[in-house]
Protein backbone atom coordinates (compact mmCIF):
# COMPACT_ATOMS: atom_id res chain seq x y z
CA UNK A 1 0.00 0.00 0.00
CA UNK A 2 2.65 2.58 0.85
CA UNK A 3 4.67 2.33 -2.53
CA UNK A 4 1.55 2.95 -4.49
CA UNK A 5 -0.36 5.49 -2.46
CA UNK A 6 2.53 8.14 -3.98
CA UNK A 7 1.55 6.85 -7.41
CA UNK A 8 -2.13 7.79 -7.01
CA UNK A 9 -1.41 11.22 -6.70
CA UNK A 10 1.21 11.19 -9.42
CA UNK A 11 -1.67 10.01 -11.87
CA UNK A 12 -4.52 12.05 -10.53
CA UNK A 13 -2.94 15.45 -11.64
CA UNK A 14 -2.56 14.50 -15.72
CA UNK A 15 -5.61 12.39 -15.70
CA UNK A 16 -7.53 15.45 -14.13
CA UNK A 17 -6.33 17.39 -17.39
CA UNK A 18 -6.64 14.74 -19.35
CA UNK A 19 -10.70 15.05 -17.91
CA UNK A 20 -10.89 18.93 -18.34
CA UNK A 21 -9.58 18.14 -22.08
CA UNK A 22 -12.86 15.91 -22.41
CA UNK A 23 -15.17 18.38 -20.67
CA UNK A 24 -13.16 21.77 -22.39
CA UNK A 25 -14.12 21.85 -26.15
CA UNK A 26 -18.02 21.26 -24.90
CA UNK A 27 -17.84 24.25 -22.95
CA UNK A 28 -16.14 26.34 -25.48
CA UNK A 29 -18.48 25.67 -28.12
CA UNK A 30 -21.72 26.17 -25.75
CA UNK A 31 -19.63 29.26 -25.17
CA UNK A 32 -19.58 30.47 -28.49
CA UNK A 33 -22.84 29.45 -29.06
CA UNK A 34 -24.03 32.16 -26.44
CA UNK A 35 -21.71 35.04 -28.25
CA UNK A 36 -22.35 37.69 -30.78
CA UNK A 37 -20.64 38.01 -33.80
CA UNK A 38 -18.87 41.12 -32.73
CA UNK A 39 -17.77 39.40 -29.43
CA UNK A 40 -17.04 36.26 -30.64
CA UNK A 41 -14.37 38.07 -33.91
CA UNK A 42 -13.34 40.32 -31.08
CA UNK A 43 -12.72 37.66 -28.27
CA UNK A 44 -13.54 34.03 -28.67
CA UNK A 45 -12.30 32.79 -25.04
CA UNK A 46 -13.67 35.70 -22.66
CA UNK A 47 -17.34 34.12 -20.73
CA UNK A 48 -20.20 35.29 -23.45
CA UNK A 49 -21.32 38.79 -21.79
CA UNK A 50 -25.17 38.25 -21.73
CA UNK A 51 -26.01 35.01 -22.91
CA UNK A 52 -27.96 35.35 -26.72
CA UNK A 53 -30.80 32.68 -26.84
CA UNK A 54 -31.57 34.06 -30.77
CA UNK A 55 -28.44 32.06 -31.77
CA UNK A 56 -29.92 29.36 -30.36
CA UNK A 57 -33.50 30.19 -32.21
CA UNK A 58 -31.82 31.52 -35.54
CA UNK A 59 -30.18 28.15 -36.18
CA UNK A 60 -33.33 26.25 -34.96
CA UNK A 61 -35.73 28.20 -37.32
CA UNK A 62 -33.59 29.54 -40.27
CA UNK A 63 -31.69 26.06 -40.46
CA UNK A 64 -35.61 24.38 -40.33
CA UNK A 65 -33.86 22.00 -38.09
CA UNK A 66 -37.27 21.25 -36.24
CA UNK A 67 -37.41 19.00 -40.14
CA UNK A 68 -34.80 16.88 -39.01
CA UNK A 69 -35.48 16.24 -36.00
CA UNK A 70 -38.34 14.84 -37.11
CA UNK A 71 -36.94 12.83 -40.03
CA UNK A 72 -34.23 11.73 -37.16
CA UNK A 73 -37.02 10.89 -34.67
CA UNK A 74 -39.62 8.56 -36.91
CA UNK A 75 -36.38 6.70 -38.40
CA UNK A 76 -34.34 5.95 -35.46
CA UNK A 77 -37.63 4.98 -33.33
CA UNK A 78 -39.21 2.67 -35.94
CA UNK A 79 -35.44 1.34 -36.52
CA UNK A 80 -35.16 0.82 -32.75
CA UNK A 81 -38.61 -0.94 -32.47
CA UNK A 82 -38.11 -3.65 -35.34
CA UNK A 83 -34.34 -4.11 -34.26
CA UNK A 84 -35.53 -5.41 -30.38
CA UNK A 85 -38.70 -7.19 -31.35
CA UNK A 86 -36.73 -9.24 -34.59
CA UNK A 87 -33.54 -9.30 -31.79
CA UNK A 88 -35.55 -10.88 -29.15
CA UNK A 89 -37.03 -13.13 -31.17
CA UNK A 90 -34.26 -14.81 -32.84
CA UNK A 91 -33.02 -14.39 -29.36
CA UNK A 92 -35.20 -16.27 -27.84
CA UNK A 93 -35.20 -18.97 -30.07
CA UNK A 94 -31.15 -19.03 -30.65
CA UNK A 95 -30.63 -19.28 -26.70
CA UNK A 96 -33.51 -21.49 -25.17
CA UNK A 97 -35.18 -23.68 -28.11
CA UNK A 98 -33.19 -26.65 -29.89
CA UNK A 99 -34.20 -27.07 -33.79
CA UNK A 100 -32.21 -28.53 -36.06
CA UNK A 101 -29.77 -25.68 -37.84
CA UNK A 102 -29.62 -23.43 -34.53
CA UNK A 103 -25.69 -23.42 -34.16
CA UNK A 104 -25.66 -22.64 -37.95
CA UNK A 105 -27.67 -19.56 -38.08
CA UNK A 106 -26.31 -17.88 -35.09
CA UNK A 107 -22.87 -18.52 -36.77
CA UNK A 108 -24.68 -16.54 -40.08
CA UNK A 109 -26.23 -13.74 -37.28
CA UNK A 110 -22.41 -13.75 -36.27
CA UNK A 111 -20.70 -13.72 -39.66
CA UNK A 112 -22.93 -10.50 -40.69
CA UNK A 113 -21.54 -8.74 -37.32
CA UNK A 114 -17.88 -9.05 -39.43
CA UNK A 115 -19.54 -7.59 -42.52
CA UNK A 116 -18.33 -3.89 -42.22
CA UNK A 117 -21.11 -1.57 -43.69
CA UNK A 118 -18.07 -0.14 -45.96
CA UNK A 119 -17.54 -3.40 -47.47
CA UNK A 120 -21.07 -3.69 -48.68
CA UNK A 121 -22.31 0.08 -49.49
CA UNK A 122 -22.17 0.10 -53.31
CA UNK A 123 -24.11 -3.22 -53.25
CA UNK A 124 -26.95 -2.22 -51.12
CA UNK A 125 -27.26 1.20 -51.94
CA UNK A 126 -28.18 -0.80 -55.48
CA UNK A 127 -30.51 -2.66 -53.89
CA UNK A 128 -31.99 -0.53 -52.34
CA UNK A 129 -32.37 1.91 -55.49
CA UNK A 130 -33.73 -1.37 -57.48
CA UNK A 131 -36.23 -1.49 -54.67
CA UNK A 132 -37.70 1.87 -55.11
CA UNK A 133 -36.01 2.35 -51.71
CA UNK A 134 -34.00 5.08 -52.03
CA UNK A 135 -35.15 8.00 -49.97
CA UNK A 136 -37.83 6.78 -48.32
CA UNK A 137 -38.69 6.81 -44.61
CA UNK A 138 -38.75 2.58 -45.00
CA UNK A 139 -35.35 2.40 -46.97
CA UNK A 140 -33.32 3.95 -44.16
CA UNK A 141 -35.16 1.69 -41.57
CA UNK A 142 -34.17 -0.94 -43.40
CA UNK A 143 -30.49 -0.27 -43.78
CA UNK A 144 -30.33 0.47 -39.84
CA UNK A 145 -32.15 -2.78 -38.92
CA UNK A 146 -29.64 -4.46 -41.34
CA UNK A 147 -26.56 -2.87 -39.72
CA UNK A 148 -27.26 -3.48 -35.96
CA UNK A 149 -29.56 -6.57 -36.06
CA UNK A 150 -26.74 -8.98 -35.76
CA UNK A 151 -25.45 -7.02 -33.28
CA UNK A 152 -28.36 -6.79 -31.00
CA UNK A 153 -29.03 -10.94 -31.91
CA UNK A 154 -25.67 -11.39 -30.68
CA UNK A 155 -26.82 -9.50 -26.86
CA UNK A 156 -30.21 -10.65 -27.02
CA UNK A 157 -29.24 -14.64 -27.43
CA UNK A 158 -26.76 -14.43 -25.15
CA UNK A 159 -28.76 -12.49 -22.27
CA UNK A 160 -31.54 -15.21 -22.95
CA UNK A 161 -29.10 -17.53 -22.52
CA UNK A 162 -28.40 -16.48 -18.34
CA UNK A 163 -32.29 -17.48 -18.15
CA UNK A 164 -32.53 -20.66 -16.76
CA UNK A 165 -33.68 -23.07 -19.41
CA UNK A 166 -36.42 -24.55 -16.39
CA UNK A 167 -38.46 -21.19 -16.80
CA UNK A 168 -39.07 -21.94 -20.46
CA UNK A 169 -39.90 -25.52 -19.63
CA UNK A 170 -42.36 -24.55 -16.64
CA UNK A 171 -44.27 -22.16 -19.20
CA UNK A 172 -44.67 -25.04 -21.87
CA UNK A 173 -46.17 -27.68 -18.89
CA UNK A 174 -48.01 -25.20 -18.06
CA UNK A 175 -49.79 -25.12 -21.34
CA UNK A 176 -48.18 -22.00 -23.36
CA UNK A 177 -47.12 -22.03 -26.90
CA UNK A 178 -43.76 -21.23 -28.07
CA UNK A 179 -45.30 -17.65 -28.89
CA UNK A 180 -46.83 -17.65 -25.74
CA UNK A 181 -43.64 -18.47 -24.10
CA UNK A 182 -42.01 -15.31 -25.59
CA UNK A 183 -44.66 -12.81 -25.40
CA UNK A 184 -45.59 -13.83 -21.23
CA UNK A 185 -42.28 -14.58 -20.20
CA UNK A 186 -39.29 -13.52 -22.09
CA UNK A 187 -40.23 -10.39 -23.11
CA UNK A 188 -40.83 -9.40 -20.05
CA UNK A 189 -37.40 -11.36 -18.92
CA UNK A 190 -35.51 -9.60 -21.65
CA UNK A 191 -36.77 -5.86 -20.16
CA UNK A 192 -33.32 -4.73 -18.59
CA UNK A 193 -30.91 -6.45 -21.82
CA UNK A 194 -33.59 -4.45 -24.29
CA UNK A 195 -32.85 -1.33 -22.45
CA UNK A 196 -29.37 -1.34 -22.57
CA UNK A 197 -29.52 -2.47 -26.80
CA UNK A 198 -31.90 -0.26 -27.49
CA UNK A 199 -30.19 2.68 -25.59
CA UNK A 200 -26.93 1.50 -27.68
CA UNK A 201 -29.10 1.26 -30.90
CA UNK A 202 -30.96 4.27 -31.20
CA UNK A 203 -27.38 5.97 -30.67
CA UNK A 204 -25.72 4.58 -33.53
CA UNK A 205 -28.82 5.69 -35.75
CA UNK A 206 -29.48 8.78 -34.20
CA UNK A 207 -25.29 9.82 -34.64
CA UNK A 208 -24.76 7.99 -38.08
CA UNK A 209 -23.56 9.49 -40.92
CA UNK A 210 -22.32 7.05 -44.14
CA UNK A 211 -25.64 5.38 -44.02
CA UNK A 212 -28.25 7.99 -44.07
CA UNK A 213 -26.09 10.13 -46.49
CA UNK A 214 -26.36 7.23 -49.30
CA UNK A 215 -30.09 6.32 -48.77
CA UNK A 216 -31.78 10.14 -48.19
CA UNK A 217 -30.22 12.14 -51.10
CA UNK A 218 -32.48 14.85 -50.89
CA UNK A 219 -32.29 17.90 -48.78
CA UNK A 220 -35.41 17.80 -47.10
CA UNK A 221 -34.89 14.11 -46.13
CA UNK A 222 -32.18 14.64 -44.12
CA UNK A 223 -31.97 13.24 -40.90
CA UNK A 224 -30.74 16.40 -37.43
CA UNK A 225 -26.70 14.74 -38.09
CA UNK A 226 -26.59 15.44 -41.86
CA UNK A 227 -28.73 18.84 -41.15
CA UNK A 228 -25.90 20.51 -38.79
CA UNK A 229 -23.23 19.71 -41.11
CA UNK A 230 -25.33 21.29 -44.18
CA UNK A 231 -25.35 24.37 -41.54
CA UNK A 232 -22.00 25.00 -41.77
CA UNK A 233 -22.10 26.00 -45.32
CA UNK A 234 -25.22 27.94 -44.71
CA UNK A 235 -24.04 30.03 -41.41
CA UNK A 236 -19.79 30.18 -42.62
CA UNK A 237 -20.00 33.89 -41.67
CA UNK A 238 -21.89 33.40 -38.10
CA UNK A 239 -19.77 30.83 -36.41
CA UNK A 240 -22.21 31.72 -33.00
CA UNK A 241 -25.61 30.65 -34.89
CA UNK A 242 -23.27 27.52 -36.63
CA UNK A 243 -21.83 26.61 -32.97
CA UNK A 244 -25.87 26.59 -31.31
CA UNK A 245 -26.88 24.30 -34.19
CA UNK A 246 -24.46 21.80 -32.94
CA UNK A 247 -25.19 22.61 -29.11
CA UNK A 248 -29.37 21.99 -30.38
CA UNK A 249 -27.81 18.89 -31.89
CA UNK A 250 -25.53 17.43 -29.43
CA UNK A 251 -28.54 18.45 -26.30
CA UNK A 252 -30.70 15.57 -26.81
CA UNK A 253 -27.75 12.83 -26.46
CA UNK A 254 -26.03 14.43 -23.53
CA UNK A 255 -29.48 14.18 -21.73
CA UNK A 256 -29.50 10.35 -22.82
CA UNK A 257 -26.17 10.01 -21.04
CA UNK A 258 -26.72 12.16 -18.15
CA UNK A 259 -29.98 9.69 -17.39
CA UNK A 260 -28.76 6.59 -19.22
CA UNK A 261 -25.09 5.94 -18.66
CA UNK A 262 -25.15 2.90 -16.80
CA UNK A 263 -27.64 1.28 -19.16
CA UNK A 264 -25.33 2.28 -22.20
CA UNK A 265 -21.94 1.20 -20.71
CA UNK A 266 -23.66 -2.31 -19.52
CA UNK A 267 -24.56 -3.00 -23.29
CA UNK A 268 -21.20 -1.80 -24.44
CA UNK A 269 -19.32 -4.18 -21.90
CA UNK A 270 -22.30 -6.90 -22.50
CA UNK A 271 -20.77 -7.04 -25.93
CA UNK A 272 -16.85 -7.65 -24.52
CA UNK A 273 -17.33 -10.03 -21.86
CA UNK A 274 -19.47 -12.84 -23.32
CA UNK A 275 -17.80 -12.47 -26.65
CA UNK B 1 -47.46 -33.45 -20.77
CA UNK B 2 -50.82 -34.95 -20.97
CA UNK B 3 -52.47 -31.84 -22.56
CA UNK B 4 -49.80 -31.93 -25.45
CA UNK B 5 -50.98 -35.61 -26.06
CA UNK B 6 -54.62 -34.37 -26.33
CA UNK B 7 -53.51 -31.19 -28.94
CA UNK B 8 -54.11 -31.89 -32.44
CA UNK B 9 -51.45 -32.78 -34.67
CA UNK B 10 -51.39 -29.58 -36.47
CA UNK B 11 -51.10 -27.62 -33.26
CA UNK B 12 -47.44 -30.39 -32.62
CA UNK B 13 -46.55 -29.01 -36.40
CA UNK B 14 -47.12 -25.12 -35.73
CA UNK B 15 -44.70 -25.62 -32.29
CA UNK B 16 -42.66 -27.83 -34.38
CA UNK B 17 -42.22 -24.95 -36.89
CA UNK B 18 -42.01 -21.93 -34.16
CA UNK B 19 -38.16 -21.35 -33.38
CA UNK B 20 -37.83 -21.39 -37.47
CA UNK B 21 -40.66 -18.48 -37.83
CA UNK B 22 -39.04 -16.66 -34.70
CA UNK B 23 -35.57 -16.45 -36.24
CA UNK B 24 -37.01 -16.25 -39.89
CA UNK B 25 -37.20 -12.02 -40.46
CA UNK B 26 -33.93 -11.79 -38.32
CA UNK B 27 -32.14 -14.32 -40.75
CA UNK B 28 -33.92 -13.04 -44.26
CA UNK B 29 -32.80 -9.38 -43.63
CA UNK B 30 -28.99 -10.71 -42.57
CA UNK B 31 -28.72 -12.85 -45.37
CA UNK B 32 -30.63 -10.31 -48.16
CA UNK B 33 -28.87 -7.28 -46.82
CA UNK B 34 -25.22 -8.27 -45.78
CA UNK B 35 -24.10 -11.38 -46.64
CA UNK B 36 -25.83 -11.52 -49.96
CA UNK B 37 -24.50 -7.40 -50.41
CA UNK B 38 -20.58 -8.85 -49.63
CA UNK B 39 -20.88 -11.69 -52.91
CA UNK B 40 -22.71 -9.48 -54.73
CA UNK B 41 -20.04 -6.89 -54.28
CA UNK B 42 -17.43 -9.20 -54.71
CA UNK B 43 -19.08 -9.91 -58.46
CA UNK B 44 -19.50 -6.52 -59.12
CA UNK B 45 -15.67 -5.72 -58.61
CA UNK B 46 -15.11 -7.80 -61.81
CA UNK B 47 -17.28 -5.60 -63.65
CA UNK B 48 -16.57 -2.30 -65.69
CA UNK B 49 -18.40 1.70 -65.13
CA UNK B 50 -20.27 3.70 -67.81
CA UNK B 51 -20.58 2.03 -70.41
CA UNK B 52 -19.13 -1.11 -69.90
CA UNK B 53 -21.60 -1.35 -67.19
CA UNK B 54 -22.64 -5.25 -66.26
CA UNK B 55 -19.81 -6.29 -68.92
CA UNK B 56 -16.84 -8.33 -67.37
CA UNK B 57 -13.59 -6.14 -67.66
CA UNK B 58 -11.44 -9.11 -65.34
CA UNK B 59 -8.99 -7.09 -62.76
CA UNK B 60 -9.34 -4.20 -64.63
CA UNK B 61 -10.61 -2.16 -61.67
CA UNK B 62 -7.82 -3.28 -59.48
CA UNK B 63 -5.31 -2.50 -62.37
CA UNK B 64 -6.77 0.56 -61.53
CA UNK B 65 -6.88 0.71 -57.83
CA UNK B 66 -2.84 -0.62 -57.74
CA UNK B 67 -1.98 2.80 -60.02
CA UNK B 68 -4.30 5.35 -58.62
CA UNK B 69 -2.17 7.74 -56.17
CA UNK B 70 -5.29 8.25 -54.05
CA UNK B 71 -5.74 5.12 -53.58
CA UNK B 72 -2.42 4.29 -52.87
CA UNK B 73 -2.70 7.59 -49.93
CA UNK B 74 -5.49 5.71 -48.71
CA UNK B 75 -3.68 2.51 -47.65
CA UNK B 76 -0.73 4.03 -46.79
CA UNK B 77 -2.50 5.86 -44.07
CA UNK B 78 -4.30 2.67 -42.95
CA UNK B 79 -0.80 1.85 -42.43
CA UNK B 80 -0.15 4.66 -40.39
CA UNK B 81 -3.39 4.23 -38.38
CA UNK B 82 -2.03 0.22 -37.53
CA UNK B 83 1.05 1.58 -36.08
CA UNK B 84 -1.04 4.31 -33.38
CA UNK B 85 -3.04 1.42 -33.22
CA UNK B 86 -1.08 0.32 -29.98
CA UNK B 87 -1.12 3.94 -28.27
CA UNK B 88 -4.89 3.72 -29.16
CA UNK B 89 -5.37 0.67 -26.78
CA UNK B 90 -2.59 1.94 -24.48
CA UNK B 91 -3.98 5.13 -23.33
CA UNK B 92 -7.28 3.58 -22.22
CA UNK B 93 -5.59 0.69 -20.85
CA UNK B 94 -3.05 2.93 -18.29
CA UNK B 95 -6.14 4.98 -17.78
CA UNK B 96 -7.99 1.78 -16.66
CA UNK B 97 -5.51 0.61 -14.98
CA UNK B 98 -4.95 4.06 -12.83
CA UNK B 99 -9.13 4.19 -12.23
CA UNK B 100 -9.34 0.49 -11.17
CA UNK B 101 -6.42 1.76 -8.42
CA UNK B 102 -8.63 4.39 -7.18
CA UNK B 103 -6.07 7.04 -7.72
CA UNK B 104 -8.12 9.98 -6.50
CA UNK B 105 -11.61 10.90 -8.27
CA UNK B 106 -11.92 7.74 -9.82
CA UNK B 107 -15.20 7.76 -9.85
CA UNK B 108 -15.75 11.34 -11.42
CA UNK B 109 -13.44 10.21 -14.70
CA UNK B 110 -15.12 7.18 -15.81
CA UNK B 111 -18.15 9.16 -16.43
CA UNK B 112 -16.23 12.51 -17.72
CA UNK B 113 -13.76 10.71 -20.30
CA UNK B 114 -16.78 8.05 -22.07
CA UNK B 115 -19.38 10.85 -22.49
CA UNK B 116 -17.62 12.08 -26.02
CA UNK B 117 -18.36 8.47 -27.09
CA UNK B 118 -21.72 9.15 -27.33
CA UNK B 119 -21.84 11.86 -29.62
CA UNK B 120 -22.09 11.96 -33.18
CA UNK B 121 -18.49 12.29 -35.32
CA UNK B 122 -20.67 15.49 -36.86
CA UNK B 123 -20.31 16.99 -33.82
CA UNK B 124 -17.78 16.35 -32.53
CA UNK B 125 -16.03 17.14 -36.20
CA UNK B 126 -17.95 20.44 -36.11
CA UNK B 127 -16.28 20.88 -32.24
CA UNK B 128 -13.37 20.23 -33.16
CA UNK B 129 -13.20 22.35 -36.33
CA UNK B 130 -13.64 25.35 -33.97
CA UNK B 131 -11.43 24.35 -31.51
CA UNK B 132 -8.49 23.98 -34.12
CA UNK B 133 -8.81 26.81 -36.19
CA UNK B 134 -6.28 29.42 -37.15
CA UNK B 135 -6.91 31.30 -34.30
CA UNK B 136 -8.33 28.53 -31.85
CA UNK B 137 -8.08 27.57 -28.54
CA UNK B 138 -5.58 25.04 -29.35
CA UNK B 139 -3.24 26.94 -30.97
CA UNK B 140 -3.96 30.19 -28.45
CA UNK B 141 -2.34 27.62 -25.34
CA UNK B 142 0.59 26.67 -27.41
CA UNK B 143 1.21 30.58 -28.68
CA UNK B 144 1.14 31.20 -24.32
CA UNK B 145 4.07 28.58 -24.10
CA UNK B 146 5.66 30.54 -27.24
CA UNK B 147 5.44 27.82 -29.60
CA UNK B 148 2.90 27.15 -33.12
CA UNK B 149 0.45 28.17 -34.61
CA UNK B 150 0.02 24.55 -36.54
CA UNK B 151 -1.93 24.71 -39.52
CA UNK B 152 -3.80 21.43 -37.90
CA UNK B 153 -6.01 20.55 -40.38
CA UNK B 154 -4.62 22.58 -43.97
CA UNK B 155 -0.96 20.99 -43.21
CA UNK B 156 -0.83 17.52 -45.35
CA UNK B 157 1.85 16.44 -42.83
CA UNK B 158 -0.08 17.10 -39.73
CA UNK B 159 -3.54 16.80 -41.20
CA UNK B 160 -4.21 12.57 -40.54
CA UNK B 161 -2.63 12.50 -37.40
CA UNK B 162 -5.04 15.53 -36.20
CA UNK B 163 -8.09 13.60 -37.52
CA UNK B 164 -6.68 10.14 -35.50
CA UNK B 165 -6.21 12.42 -32.60
CA UNK B 166 -9.64 13.60 -32.97
CA UNK B 167 -10.74 9.94 -33.45
CA UNK B 168 -9.09 8.99 -30.18
CA UNK B 169 -10.11 11.80 -28.08
CA UNK B 170 -14.02 10.63 -28.84
CA UNK B 171 -13.43 6.84 -28.50
CA UNK B 172 -10.80 6.35 -25.70
CA UNK B 173 -13.88 6.00 -23.25
CA UNK B 174 -15.61 3.05 -25.29
CA UNK B 175 -12.11 1.00 -24.81
CA UNK B 176 -11.85 2.11 -21.11
CA UNK B 177 -15.14 0.88 -20.30
CA UNK B 178 -14.38 -2.40 -21.52
CA UNK B 179 -11.28 -2.52 -19.75
CA UNK B 180 -13.05 -1.80 -16.57
CA UNK B 181 -15.04 -4.62 -17.13
CA UNK B 182 -11.84 -6.96 -17.29
CA UNK B 183 -10.62 -5.55 -14.26
CA UNK B 184 -13.60 -6.60 -12.27
CA UNK B 185 -13.03 -10.30 -13.33
CA UNK B 186 -9.64 -10.21 -12.03
CA UNK B 187 -8.05 -11.68 -8.91
CA UNK B 188 -7.73 -9.40 -6.41
CA UNK B 189 -5.83 -11.72 -4.61
CA UNK B 190 -2.81 -11.51 -7.31
CA UNK B 191 -2.83 -7.40 -6.63
CA UNK B 192 -2.59 -7.93 -3.11
CA UNK B 193 -0.07 -11.07 -3.57
CA UNK B 194 2.02 -8.32 -5.67
CA UNK B 195 1.61 -5.91 -3.27
CA UNK B 196 2.46 -7.81 -0.17
CA UNK B 197 5.93 -8.85 -2.36
CA UNK B 198 6.58 -5.23 -2.71
CA UNK B 199 6.20 -4.90 -6.40
CA UNK B 200 6.93 -1.43 -8.29
CA UNK B 201 3.57 -0.19 -9.97
CA UNK B 202 4.84 -1.26 -13.54
CA UNK B 203 6.11 -4.70 -12.54
CA UNK B 204 2.53 -5.15 -10.86
CA UNK B 205 1.12 -4.01 -14.48
CA UNK B 206 3.54 -6.16 -16.67
CA UNK B 207 3.36 -9.22 -14.76
CA UNK B 208 0.34 -9.02 -12.90
CA UNK B 209 -2.57 -6.87 -14.97
CA UNK B 210 -1.18 -7.50 -18.12
CA UNK B 211 -1.27 -11.37 -18.60
CA UNK B 212 -4.69 -11.70 -16.61
CA UNK B 213 -6.31 -9.69 -19.49
CA UNK B 214 -5.39 -11.37 -22.25
CA UNK B 215 -8.75 -11.83 -23.63
CA UNK B 216 -9.68 -8.37 -22.57
CA UNK B 217 -6.64 -6.48 -24.41
CA UNK B 218 -7.40 -8.86 -27.46
CA UNK B 219 -11.19 -7.25 -27.89
CA UNK B 220 -9.73 -3.97 -27.40
CA UNK B 221 -7.22 -4.44 -30.18
CA UNK B 222 -9.30 -5.87 -32.56
CA UNK B 223 -12.48 -3.21 -32.38
CA UNK B 224 -10.08 -0.63 -32.05
CA UNK B 225 -8.77 -1.29 -35.28
CA UNK B 226 -12.49 -1.83 -36.90
CA UNK B 227 -13.46 1.23 -35.55
CA UNK B 228 -10.46 3.21 -36.96
CA UNK B 229 -10.85 1.62 -40.60
CA UNK B 230 -14.53 1.81 -40.27
CA UNK B 231 -16.08 4.28 -38.12
CA UNK B 232 -13.66 7.55 -38.96
CA UNK B 233 -16.09 8.59 -42.40
CA UNK B 234 -18.18 11.10 -40.54
CA UNK B 235 -14.77 12.92 -39.40
CA UNK B 236 -13.06 12.81 -42.35
CA UNK B 237 -16.24 14.05 -44.00
CA UNK B 238 -16.93 16.73 -41.65
CA UNK B 239 -13.48 17.96 -41.04
CA UNK B 240 -10.91 17.19 -44.14
CA UNK B 241 -13.21 16.09 -47.16
CA UNK B 242 -10.06 14.01 -47.64
CA UNK B 243 -8.03 16.42 -48.01
CA UNK B 244 -5.39 18.45 -47.87
CA UNK B 245 -3.80 17.00 -51.57
CA UNK B 246 -5.64 13.74 -50.74
CA UNK B 247 -3.51 13.14 -47.25
CA UNK B 248 -6.48 12.31 -45.15
CA UNK B 249 -8.14 9.46 -47.36
CA UNK B 250 -8.69 6.56 -45.71
CA UNK B 251 -10.57 3.31 -47.98
CA UNK B 252 -14.12 4.14 -46.71
CA UNK B 253 -13.50 7.95 -48.03
CA UNK B 254 -12.65 6.62 -51.25
CA UNK B 255 -15.28 4.07 -52.02
CA UNK B 256 -17.69 6.46 -51.35
CA UNK B 257 -15.82 9.42 -52.78
CA UNK B 258 -15.73 7.25 -56.11
CA UNK B 259 -19.11 5.83 -55.73
CA UNK B 260 -21.22 8.88 -55.10
CA UNK B 261 -18.96 11.86 -56.26
CA UNK B 262 -17.10 10.19 -59.27
CA UNK B 263 -20.03 7.90 -60.67
CA UNK B 264 -17.85 4.77 -60.04
CA UNK B 265 -19.53 1.83 -58.16
CA UNK B 266 -17.33 -0.94 -59.88
CA UNK B 267 -14.24 0.53 -58.98
CA UNK B 268 -15.57 1.32 -55.33
CA UNK B 269 -16.49 -1.87 -55.39
CA UNK B 270 -13.10 -2.97 -56.20
CA UNK B 271 -11.94 -0.88 -53.12
CA UNK B 272 -14.17 -2.39 -50.89
CA UNK B 273 -12.76 -5.54 -51.41
CA UNK B 274 -9.60 -4.31 -50.61
CA UNK B 275 -10.57 -3.25 -47.81
CA UNK B 276 -12.23 -6.01 -46.61
CA UNK B 277 -9.12 -8.12 -47.39
CA UNK B 278 -7.12 -5.98 -45.13
CA UNK B 279 -9.25 -5.90 -42.36
CA UNK B 280 -9.49 -9.90 -42.68
CA UNK B 281 -5.61 -9.88 -42.52
CA UNK B 282 -4.69 -7.10 -40.03
CA UNK B 283 -7.40 -9.20 -37.56
CA UNK B 284 -6.33 -12.76 -37.96
CA UNK B 285 -2.56 -11.10 -37.38
CA UNK B 286 -3.87 -9.48 -34.26
CA UNK B 287 -5.64 -12.52 -33.13
CA UNK B 288 -1.94 -14.82 -33.61
CA UNK B 289 0.50 -12.15 -32.75
CA UNK B 290 -1.77 -11.65 -29.40
CA UNK B 291 -2.08 -15.28 -28.85
CA UNK B 292 1.85 -15.97 -29.31
CA UNK B 293 2.39 -13.39 -26.61
CA UNK B 294 -0.25 -14.25 -24.41
CA UNK B 295 1.43 -18.28 -24.35
CA UNK B 296 4.93 -16.73 -23.70
CA UNK B 297 4.20 -15.26 -20.02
Amino acid sequence: MPRTRPARWVAAVPMAALALATIYPLVFTANVAMKTRREYVLDRFSPAGSPRWDNLAEAWAGAGMAGYFVNSFIVVACAVALLLLLGSMAGFALARLRFRGSSMIFLGCLAGLFVPFQVIMVPLTRVMADSGLIDTYPGLILAYVAQFLPFTVFLMTSHYRTIPAEIVDAARIDGNTVYGVYLRIMLPLGAPALLSVGILDALFCWNDVLIALLMMPSPENRTLMIGVNALRGQYSGDIPVFASGVLIAAVPVLMIYLFLQRQITDGITAGSTKG
Amino acid sequence: MKRRARTAAGTVRAERLAPYVLVAPAVLIIVALRLWPLALGVNFSFTGDGEFNGTFVGPGNYLELAGDPLFHLSLRNVGLLVLLLPLAVAIPGLLATFIYLRVPGHRVYRSVYFFPAVLSPVIVGAIFNLMLGYEGPLNSALAAIGAGPVDWLGDPGIAMFTVVGVHIWATFGMALVVFLAGFSTLDASLLDAARVDGASLRRTIWHVIIPSLTRTIQFVFVTTMIGMLTSMFGLLFVMTSGGPEGSTYLPEYYIWHQQGQMNRPALASAASTVLFVVMLVVGLLQITLLRRAGRQD
